[in-house]
Formats: structure tokens, sequence, C-alpha cells
């Protein structure tokens, strides 16, 4: 019996303990994930909760419903990872061995780095609490300038300030107040997305709409006496609410453990997902240094190559099941439009919808089905 | 001048990796550089043979020069302030 141990039991996390528990012999293998949370949130949809007060619930699920038979789930947290004897410190007090171990961790939000998010008028969307207090920002904002940064690149989901300035100027037009407000989207780059056709289309739209862009935007500090945010360039942009997208780095057990780069990320194989010069160890989703970017999507399409190859090596066969570095990726440009790209190592970012269609749109807020009905599950 | 007449404090190899890593690797060494100190990026890139001089400029930083190689880039960048 080979036990595999997968710690992080976000989207990454709980898709591999899926697809291994479907496709492994049962007789063969123990599957553990270890995950604090009992549930599991559809992260992209706080992008959309910023402007809107659903209750959580409408976008979380109990781990207990989507994990299949044969995954066991223990609620804590893994504190230590003993390389040499094959172990893992809980934060219960246990410490289980492993045959294989799955580093599904994730990226942290490093929100102490900025030292200046506060209820009044700095704020971000990438945690539940975050995006609660972001919501009653946005309801007490009565006009002035909107502010969007990030802080620094890698972030989860690249598009999602760009699409944020897109609803922020849809949500201040409903309430009557858009004239009064002035919208500016800071990037580190000398365009607002890498890709210069799907740029240049965001900066057209951008302009349609009286957002305001400006280049080469690498966020330093923020002035808070005077309400500015600094470049590293030299620039000063004021604010009367400032979006800064938190730095995101890798989790402490990653790096006490001496398995993260400089930002604590792991180093893993671009193809075969192994962490890199570690046998018999994994690494998916947002806590690895993979160079594509770090999204729910990649980790859909990275997923079967890990339970894939680590099946293979059970059977003890070489682990050849490569991932190509294919995703996708909507770019929301109102409540119902997106457009939609497509990437792999191969080839930077492809438009394929960047007609701005009201179909991708439809596409981006179905998927949270999709997501909870089948893809956690592992079944596509 | 040849490369190795530079005295290079951090080179940053970003081949393989499209836009805006190049860049964005360039970004995070002169954060760590000191004031005076040269880098050097490789990059195979095309697209950062525009972006990357254009950065450098706006940051008021040198681009000391810019070598072709077998296959990529190289770019040599003091950090002026």
């Amino acid at each position: 019996m080979q036990r595999i141990v997968i710690i992080g039991g976000g989207f990454s996390g709980i898709n591999v303990a899926n697809k291994i528990a479907m496709k492994g012999k049962r007789k063969d293998i123990s599957i553990i994930l270890i995950e604090p949370r009992e549930h599991n949130v559809y992260e992209p949809h706080y992008l959309f909760w910023s402007f809107n007060k659903d209750p959580l619930k409408k976008f979380t699920v109990p781990l207990r419903k989507v994990l299949k038979k044969g995954v066991q789930h223990i609620p804590a947290v893994a504190t230590k990872i003993d390389k040499k004897n094959k172990s893992i410190d809980l934060s219960n007090g246990e410490t289980i061995s492993y045959d294989y171990l799955v580093l599904a961790t994730g990226a942290r939000m490093a929100e102490e780095q900025v030292d200046s998010y506060d209820k009044d008028n700095i704020h971000h969307f990438y945690l539940t609490k975050a995006t609660e207090e972001l919501q009653v920002a946005l309801k007490n904002f009565n006009g002035g300038t909107i502010v969007i940064s990030p802080s620094t690149v890698p972030y989860k989901c690249p598009p999602a300030p760009i699409e944020f300035a897109f609803l922020v100027d849809r949500y201040l037009r409903k309430r009557k107040i858009r004239d009064k407000s002035t919208i500016k989207f800071l990037y580190p780059l000398l365009r607002p997305y890498p890709e210069a056709r799907v740029a240049e289309k965001v900066k057209e739209l951008y302009d349609k709409r009286g957002i305001e862009f400006v280049e080469f935007f690498n966020y330093e500090s923020i002035d808070k006496e005077n309400n500015k945010v600094i470049s590293l360039e030299g620039d000063e942009i004021e604010y009367d609410l400032l979006i800064l997208i938190p730095p995101h780095e890798g989790h402490k057990v990653i790096i006490e453990a001496g398995l993260g780069d400089r930002e604590g990320f792991v180093p893993t194989d671009r193809f075969t997902l192994k962490v890199k010069d570690h046998d018999k160890m994994y690494a998916i989703g947002d806590g690895t240094n993979l160079p594509v970017s770090k999204s729910g999507a990649v980790s859909h399409f990275s997923a079967p190559t890990v339970a894939k190859n680590i099946l293979l090596e059970i059977e003890g066969k070489e682990p050849t099941a490569k991932y190509n570095g294919f995703t996708i990726c909507f770019v929301v440009t109102s409540p119902r439009r997106s457009m939609l790209l497509f990437f792999s190592y191969k080839y930077p970012p492809k438009k394929f919808g960047l007609h701005n269609l009201f179909i991708y749109g439809f596409f981006k807020k179905a998927f949270k089905i999709a997501y909870f009905k089948a893809l956690l599950k592992g079944y596509l | 001048m040849f490369m190795t007449d530079y005295k290079i404090a951090i080179e940053v190899d970003a081949r393989g990796s499209f836009c805006p890593g190049p860049m964005m690797e360039l970004i995070k060494a002169i954060r760590q550089a000191e004031v005076g100190e040269m880098l050097s990026l490789l990059s195979e890139d095309e697209g950062t043979r525009n972006d990357v001089p254009a950065w450098i400029n706006k940051a008021k930083h040198e681009l000391v020069e810019l070598i072709n190689e077998d296959g990529y880039d190289r770019y040599i960048v003091k950090k002026l302030h």
C-alpha cells in the first residue's frame, strides 16, 4: 500500500486527489489531503463579489461534498515537511508519513508586506475578509479617484485587475457617479496586457469607457498621509480609493523545508511537474514556479499529469506524462462580456475570442457551475 | 567592448520565458542591486527588445549595451539611482 499525501486543499489539491482516487486501484493506494478549511471557495468569484453581497455560501462548497471515496481529509495545517524521513508534522500534533508527496500549497497573500491595507481606502479582492471590506468601501465611495494596481508579479489571474477596472466603471455608471469619478489602471508594462493584440483591445475599450492607463508603473510604496501611490520609476499617483493586488509568495512550510525558490515558490519541472531534485514529490498550482499564469485553468489542465505520473511510478514505470503548458483565460470586459485567450509553453497568448462576445461572458459566469459540479470532482 | 570586460553583479537568465517574464525579472534584479552595479539580462523573447530599452529609459537607468549572442540577446544594464 502506497500513501499519497497532498498538502493543500484548494482547487489543485482537491482535483489531484480526486483524479488519483478515480484512476488508481484502491487496494494499492491511500490518499490523504491536508487542508485546514472545511470548505472550498470558488475564488474567481471574488472579482464579482466586490460589487454585490451574495452570501458566501453561493460560491463555496463543503469539502466532504466534493471529495471522492478513498480520499481522507485531515483538517489541519502542515507545519513541517521532513524530506529525509518522509513525514509531515501537523498542527493537531500528529505526524504522518508519506510515500508520495504532492505540494498544492498555493500562493500566500503577503498582505503584511504592504502594511497599509485599511478599512478606509486601500483594499484588494483576493481574500474573503478583504473583499467584504472592499464591498463596504465601494458602497461608501461617492466620487473621486479609484486607482487599481498590482503590487508585484506574479499574481493570481493576470487579467483580474484589468477586469476590475471594467467592472468598477460599470458599477459607477449604474450608481450615476461615473462623471464625478476617475479610474486609473497602473501596470508594470508598456501596455495594459503582456500580449500586444490583447493589450490593444483592452486599451481601445479603456479609451471608450474613459479609464486612464498608466504605463510602466511598478509599485514601490504608499504615502498614506498624502494618499499617493509611488512607483519604482518615480511616478506618484493620487487616489481616494486604492485597489492594490497583494504581493504573492510561497508558504512558510515550503520555505522552511528548503523547497522554495527566492519567493518561496516550488521549483518544478515544467513538463513532468516533479519537484526539481526530489524523487516521488510533485507540485501543482499557484505554489509552483511554472512559467505560466497562476490560475485555476492551469491547475485544471496540469492535474491529469500529476495524477498519471504518480500512478505510473506506483506501477514501477517511468513518469512519462507531460504537461504542455496549455491553458485558457477569460478577460471580463463588462458584467456580460469577455474575451477568450489560450496559450501554452510554445506560444504566447493567442487571441481566440477577441471580439468581446456576450457568449464568453456567459461562459465565465456559467463556469462556477461547471467548477462545482464537474471540475472539482475530477470529472473533466 | 567584450562581455568579459563588464563586472556583472547580477545575471538574470530569462531565456525560455515570454514577455513580460524577462522584463519583470530585470526589475526584480534592479531592486536587489546596489546603485552603480551592472546587471546582465539574457532573453530570447522578441517583445523584450522593445520593452526593456523603453523601461530602462523611463526608469532612468542605463542600457550600456545590447549584445546579440547566438540565439538570444544579452542586455547590459547599469543601475543609476
